[in-house]
């Protein structure tokens, strides 16, 4: 039976992150995954706390690590070293992020015009969070690609409560080359037309023509500006349009995630880590509270796993790590942990669209210092399997913009765990490291 | 015959009703990464198929499908849109009927009946620009299309002159495997089929060479599940009571063991007692080989080999859910240096770069693997899929070999000597 140190379940941003961290610092790792994860989805920013009333990530941050039962009560003093790694680590590779826990939180545009408060992004996106100096935002679209409606950005940017606005808002759409014959024109097919240089440039110079005479114009284009080739399509459309151009992220497939996957993958086989995807896992074999094994499904017959540890980067319900019975009980999918989780009856907000977060994003694993699932009487449930990212209970991440911080700080605190550098506020028992951020 | 039940929740068709619409499966599909021809899996699969009802399909695009099933691993929602895919194919293919072109080239059985006896022959006329030229417009055989040499001599014949078991009697089940050999290393490749045997036996297996067809892959992929349920059911009758009685069944054809441990079920719907048994019974031979190594049993005394081998680990093979057991095979061998190519396909996909409206989307599908292979100025190359080795090989002029050939060679095993020897496809005039 192939053995590893360390199995992790899942290949979102948590799962990954700890399984490179722990590949690097030498362990042997397997990442085994039922697909491919909310990298996809997201936006490609690092979301680490943004609360209403806090003016950067670090105050949210404080905040939210002194609610009793939220992750951050247990893992905040493991984000700062955990978002230096992943910052130099995307840097490393190409991929350069700006901002910071300090950095302020500014409103950044979204694809349906409305505005999103974010202090840490991609590069990429890095020209929306510049504070406007009298400059004109003009919402560049493509035609033909219906996942981003420039006019309707626009108009809806014109209409928002923009605390630091663009003296103007404006609409275009360019003709690219070639692109009227695409039946289905997604983000993907765009951002590899631009990955190829001559398509790419003659694209460049049709987005040029479009910005208005006078000077002053910052640009937003939709996420599409290449994969492979991004950084030098960015900064060649600086250079022909004369001012800072920025991403918005577009529905999925969301290309600032693939871009982000794709550095991570490539970060985990570099340091000899094994990604295995389309194998859910159908079995967990346990000796004495310890798991030992898990079977993975594989053509014909299940495949098992031996371990020291098992880490769980499932995800909650968006991901599938979590999912909801028809008794009004929720099941943890791998290990069949505990899941805490509100009363049924409370599981939905009683006004979703006025932008309250449903109370059943609180559902997830409650852990110990180690991260170790727990039992209803507080012992663990498990010795050898930690929990990280958003399958951990007490958060709400889309009202409370930490998941990406969650998965860090937590993928940070099980890597070195295992790894066997074990903080000091890692101790069972000990004061959750609160202050080190707060 | 049993079918799997259209009720039931194991009915591929059914998991479409999961899509979530996220179109991770469109980011990871090699077709639509270089055609526009094909929108991608979403669209054809669980999109389309809310729309596929008793009547005229909807959407044709989905012959364009190259079967790689990436789609499927990907998906976080558990929807099998490739086995969706290709029943939708099939259900085309029964409503409009399938070209002449397509029913000679998936029926393999037929083209080595054919071909082999007359190989030279045959295979001039393979290399003849101008019959390519016009097979191509007359048959639909694309000019330039991977295309393998016959063998002249087939490996079952081989077999039967050296005197090996085609029919399992009292062997002891621990140490004798029945070999599927597939119509690749039989008629096109038998030095995959010879190597394979050595290499078991020099681990101490007794080896069974059953009768048996082609595996009725190439006909799936075609939409001709009638012949291909005809090849299973063959198959079947054959390898049920040695898979029942507890043989292992080995293929050295990723494509073919897929199609013996999930296809027959997945996309024919043939679910008997003898479909579970070969399925439960069969092993792709570096899976089987690892797993003696795994159990210390893998006689691990290979010579060296010093040189670098690019190793391409095919579609086919992601679909068993092994890894790559042929990259730990040759971290055994001394000084091999072999790299995992990081390329998704290579295009071929059994038939569909053989066909003349197919061939430049496999080309462009394998463009960046191909500059790899070359690049790495490596002798050979590995990969355990044969019509992946053919497309490789044609693509780069590189030799490309079964990861089991590399080992043969690695034993000092092969009367053939160096596997780099030569390239043994038919090659692009």
């Amino acid at each position: 039976m192939p053995s590893a140190d360390v199995v992790v379940v899942g290949a979102g941003l948590s799962g990954l992150t700890t399984a490179i961290t722990l590949a690097e610092a030498g362990a042997s790792v397997w990442v085994v995954a039922n697909g491919m994860a909310a990298t996809h989805w997201a936006h490609g920013g690092v979301d680490v706390a943004a609360l209403p009333g806090t003016a950067t990530s670090r105050e949210g941050v404080g905040a939210l690590a002194s609610r009793p039962g939220h992750p951050y009560a247990l893992v905040s003093g493991d984000l700062e070293p955990a978002l230096g790694r992943h910052l130099r680590r995307l840097e490393g590779s190409g991929l350069p992020y700006r901002g910071g826990l300090d950095a302020p939180l500014v409103a950044v545009p979204t694809a349906l015009g409305s505005l999103r408060r974010a202090a840490i992004v991609p590069a990429g996106q890095a020209g929306a969070t510049q504070p406007w100096r009298g400059e004109r935002l003009l919402v560049v679209g493509i035609r033909r690609f219906r996942d981003f409606a420039a006019p309707f950005v626009a108009r809806n940017l014109a209409r928002t409560a923009w605390p630091d606005r663009p003296a103007e808002v404006r609409a275009a759409e360019v003709d690219l080359p070639g692109v009227g014959a695409r039946h289905n024109l997604g983000p993907l097919d765009l951002a590899r037309l631009f990955d190829d240089v001559e398509w790419g440039t003659a694209a460049i110079a049709a987005v040029r023509r479009a910005v208005p005479p006078g000077g002053g114009w910052r640009l937003a284009l939709p996420a599409v500006l290449g994969l492979t080739r991004h950084a030098a399509i960015l900064r060649s459309l600086e250079e022909a349009t004369g001012g800072a151009v920025f991403e918005i992220a577009s529905v999925p497939p969301s290309v600032p995630g693939l871009r982000l996957f794709e550095v991570l993958r490539r970060r985990l086989a570099a340091a000899g880590g094994r990604l295995e995807l389309g194998n859910p896992v159908v079995d967990v074999e346990r000796d004495a509270g310890r798991v030992t094994a898990i079977s993975v499904a594989a053509a014909a017959r299940s495949r098992r796993l031996a371990a020291a540890a098992f880490v769980l980067a499932t995800g909650g319900i968006a991901g599938g790590g979590l999912v909801g019975n028809r008794d009004g009980t929720l099941s943890e999918r791998v290990f069949g942990l505990p899941v805490e989780a509100p009363a049924r009856a409370n599981w939905f907000a009683a006004d979703p669209l006025g932008g309250d977060e449903a109370p059943l994003a609180l559902a997830g694993i409650h852990v110990d210092g180690q991260l170790r699932p727990m039992a209803s009487d507080g012992s663990p449930a498990t010795d050898n399997v930690h929990v990280v990212g958003s399958a951990l209970a007490g958060m709400r991440y889309l009202s409370e913009r930490c998941g990406d911080g969650v998965a860090l700080a937590s993928a940070e605190r099980v890597a070195r765990l295992l790894s066997g550098e074990t903080a000091a506020a890692a101790q069972p028992g000990a004061e959750p490291p609160v202050r080190a951020v707060a | 015959m049993t079918f799997v039940d259209a009720a039931s929740r194991d009915y591929p068709p059914f998991s479409t009703d999961a899509c979530i619409k996220c179109n991770v499966c469109t980011t990871v599909c090699p077709v639509a990464r270089v055609t526009d021809l094909f929108p991608g899996p979403k669209y054809v699969g669980p999109q389309a198929q809310r729309f596929r009802t008793a009547g005229p399909s909807p959407d044709q695009s989905v012959d364009l499908c190259s079967g790689c099933g990436y789609c499927t691993r990907a998906c976080p929602a558990g929807v099998r849109i490739a086995e969706t895919n290709s029943r939708a194919r099939a259900a085309l293919v029964a409503q409009r009927g399938s070209p002449l072109r397509n029913r000679l080239i998936s029926d393999t059985d037929l083209l080595q009946r054919l071909g082999v006896p007359l190989a030279p022959l045959a295979n001039l006329g393979l290399r003849n620009p101008l019959l390519r030229r016009l097979g191509e417009l007359l048959v639909g055989v694309h000019r330039h299309a991977p295309m393998h040499a016959f063998a002249r001599q087939t490996f079952r014949r081989w077999w039967r002159r050296r005197g090996g078991a085609t029919v399992v009697g009292q062997h002891d089940p621990a140490s004798t495997v029945v070999y599927f050999h597939g119509c690749a290393a039989n008629g096109w490749e038998p030095e995959v089929g010879r190597a394979a045997v050595e290499v078991l036996e020099r681990n101490g297996f007794a080896v069974i060479v059953p009768d048996q067809v082609c595996c009725g892959l190439p006909m799936i992929s075609n939409g001709l599940y009638d012949g291909a349920r005809r090849k299973a059911q063959r198959n079947l009758r054959v390898l049920g009571d040695p898979a029942r009685r507890g043989y292992r069944i080995v293929t050295s054809s990723t494509s073919c063991g897929y199609t013996l441990k999930a296809e027959y079920r997945d996309m024919l719907d043939l679910d008997d007692a003898d479909t579970r048994a070969v399925s439960e019974a069969t092993w792709d031979i570096c899976e089987l080989l690892l797993d003696l190594h795994e159990r210390g049993r893998l006689a691990t005394d290979f010579g060296r080999l010093d040189r670098p081998l690019p190793y391409h680990p095919p579609c086919q093979l992601r679909s068993h859910g092994i890894g790559t057991p042929a990259m730990d095979l040759f971290g055994l061998v001394p000084g091999l240096r072999a790299t995992d190519s990081d390329h998704d396909c290579c295009g071929a996909a059994g038939t569909y770069a053989l066909k003349k409206e197919r061939w430049q989307i496999a080309q462009d599908v394998g463009r960046e693997l191909f500059e790899t292979v070359r690049a790495a100025g490596a002798p050979a190359a590995a990969c355990d899929s044969e019509t992946c080795r053919w497309q490789i090989e044609a693509s780069t002029g590189v030799p490309t070999r079964h990861p089991v050939e590399i080992l043969a060679e690695a034993y000092r095993l092969r009367d053939a000597g160096p596997t780099a020897n030569g390239a043994r496809t038919i090659w692009r005039s």
